[in-house]
Formats: structure tokens, sequence, C-alpha cells
């Protein structure tokens, strides 16, 4: 059976391989690739969508449904980790552990155990824990706003430099597990909750699909963004570089949602109790 | 003149760097390769960073002089995340039980 893998790996990796041969060679200009739609994107894209960035035209207009489905592959990724990850069946650990905040003792409370009444004076801590470390605190404290702008920015300024939904998407998701890190996992799902994520991962991709499907009301063809110039009042070169922003602002909830939700669930291995 | 101040500038950065990629090969152990790293590279982008900022401002207008303050800005995140970032490593590699390298445990 070994063997016969191998063989069929190597059969259809060489077939693959014989396919390159056909190729055109690396930046031929003879290729069909730079003979009928690069020129045009190049020359034609700046009239057209107004937007000085080509490959944001590219990506989130004159490819549009690539893009949706690329969201959608995010989005369905999420879905699949959440549920193969996801332990829904709430088992209690073994003990808790809990501290008395004024005076820093801490107890480790059995399964089942009765818990005091006024839980005000005692903080929950992780059976692993660590000591909140000042300075890492304090720096991801300094960090996480000023990234969630760039973040932002990126996700607004995609039009005219390099960046959009994903990388925005991404770079705002990395500052929620960043406060889940200089914190504990449970801060950071009373800042940024499950069903938040859940819901916010459906809604970018819900707002991408929404948009084309406004066009289509409008008159015009799915994610012909042209059709969405009467509702700006802007003429409809302006309204395509409107619709790319909100396609892009779409994709950058998605992604964010994803990413939140692959740390939350990677760190406490589904449980979502206890982790970083 | 500027643009001799700036090359130095820049070619000090490079040293930096230089002696910290050295020290992350020939230093012996996980502690001690982190200073070099650490340090150094952030030491190394001050000063590239401030000969770059200090090239792209000497033809004054307000858009060199925007592009300078977003250098100075990269600088100064570098300065708050990189030493944070060592040492949460090092941090974890106390707490995680790893002993320093010494002459005599050789290990």
């Amino acid at each position: 059976m070994k063997v016969l893998g191998t063989l069929v790996v190597l059969l259809f990796g060489g077939l693959l391989i014989y396919g390159t041969l056909d190729f055109p060679s690396w930046g031929d200009p003879a290729a069909p690739a730079s003979t009928h739609v690069s020129p045009r994107y190049i020359e034609r894209t700046l009239e057209e969508t107004s937007v000085p960035n080509i490959v944001t035209a590219v990506l989130a207009d004159y490819r549009g449904y690539d893009t949706m489905f690329e969201t959608i592959v995010i989005f369905t990724a999420g879905i699949a980790c959440l549920f193969l990850l996801r332990v829904i069946k709430r088992e209690e650990a073994e003990a808790r552990m809990y501290r008395h905040i004024p005076t820093g003792i801490t107890l480790r409370v059995k399964q089942r155990a009765r818990l005091p009444e006024s839980m005000e004076e005692f903080e929950r801590i992780d059976l692993m824990w660590v000591p909140y470390d000042l300075i890492v605190k304090t720096g991801c404290r300094l960090i996480i706003p000023f990234s969630q702008l760039f973040a932002l920015y990126v996700i607004a300024h995609g039009h005219h430099s390099p960046g959009g939904g994903f990388q925005g998407g991404v770079i705002l998701g990395a500052s929620i597990a960043l406060y889940a890190i200089s914190t504990n996992l449970r801060s950071g799902l009373a800042w940024f909750g499950e069903k938040a994520a859940v819901l916010l991962c459906g809604l970018g991709v819900f707002i991408y699909a929404s948009t084309g499907a406004l066009c289509m009301l409008l008159g015009a063809g799915y994610l012909d963004y042209g059709a969405l110039s009467t509702l700006f009042g802007v003429d409809p070169v302006t309204a395509r570089s409107h619709g790319i922003l909100i396609v892009e602002i779409g994709v950058g909830i998605s992604v964010m949602a994803v990413m939140v939700l692959l740390y939350y669930n990677i760190v406490s291995a589904g449980r979502q109790d206890e982790g970083l | 003149m500027i643009n001799w101040l700036s090359a130095i500038l820049v070619i000090g950065g490079l040293i930096f760097f230089f002696g910290g990629s050295i020290g992350i090969i020939r230093f012996p152990d996980f502690y001690s390769r982190l200073h070099p790293a650490g340090k150094l590279d952030t030491a190394g982008q001050l000063f590239t960073m401030s000969g770059i900022a200090l090239y792209i401002a000497q033809d004054a207008s307000l858009h060199t002089f925007l592009t300078a303050a977003k250098i100075v800005l990269i600088v100064i995140f570098i300065y708050i995340t990189s030493p944070t970032a060592t040492h949460a490593i090092i941090d974890a590699g106390v707490r995680a039980g790893l002993k320093p390298w010494t002459k005599e445990g050789q290990s």
C-alpha cells in the first residue's frame, strides 16, 4: 500500500512538473496573461474605478467574486476549526484557583465545593498561573490602541497604499490576542466574547454578499458597484471606489473574528475557560 | 554635509546589526543569545532610521517632515515592543526552569 501511494504521488508530481513545461516563461510579454487583462487593468483602472492602487481594484472590483469566495473560505475555515476544537460539553476542571486580592493568598477550591456568597474580594486565576508581568502588561497596553488604529488605517486606506481588509483584519485580531496574552483568556473573552466573534465572522461575509445583492436590486450585475451611485449620490466611478471600501470593511470584520476564534480555541484546547 | 552625517549614521547602525548577527550565532546559550538579539537590533534600528530620517528631512517641506516624523514613530514603537518581547521570552525561559550557561557547568 505504501509503495502504491508513493507511486501515485510520484506519477502525479511528474505530471504536474511536465505540465509546467508548457507555461510561458516568467515575465514573457507575449504570454496570454500580459496581453489581454493586464494592460487593461494598468491603463483603465484609474478612470474606471478612481482607485490608484491597481491591486485593490483588481482584488475587490474586477475579481470581486474571487475575493468574496476567498472570504467565505476564511469564514468556513474558522467555523470548521470551531467545530473541531470546541468542547461543547462543560466538564468541570478538578479544581479552581482563586486569589484573595487584598492579601494575595491563593486558594485551591475543589470541584463542587461550596463557594462563599460574596466573591468580590477574590479573583479567579488559572491552574497554571504565572504572576502577571508588569512590563508585558504595560507594553501591551501601550501598543494595543495604536495597533488597532493602524489596522483601521490599513483597512480604510487600501485604495491608496498596500493594505486592505485581509491585512487590517489580521492586525485587529492580533491586537485582541495580545490583550488576552498580556492578561488572561477570561479577560480577553470578557472584552471580545465568543458569541460576538462568531456573529462578526458571519456579519463580514454578509456585508460583502449583500453589497453585491444591493447592486443587483439597483439594476446592475452582482457586485457591480457602479449601481450604488444613486445611493451615495455620486458619479458611478466614485461609487465603485466606495463599494470597494464597504467590501473591504466586510472582509476585515470577518478575518478579525476568525483570527480571534482560532486564538481562543487553540490556547485553551477548546474549553475556553483557562489558557494563556 | 547632511548626506555624510546620514551615511555615517546608517553605517553605524549596520555595524550594530552586524554585531548582533554575530552574537546570535556565537554566544553559548539561550539567554546570552537573546542579549544581542534584543539590544543590538534596537540600537541598530535607532541609528539606521535616524540616518534615513535626516536624509529625507534635509530639503525642508511639510511632506518630507511628515515622512521623517513617521520614521521617528517607527523608532519609538520598536523601542517599546522589542525590549518587551525580549523580556517576555527571557521571563518564560526562567519560569520554564532553564539554567543559564556557566563555564564550569558546560551545559
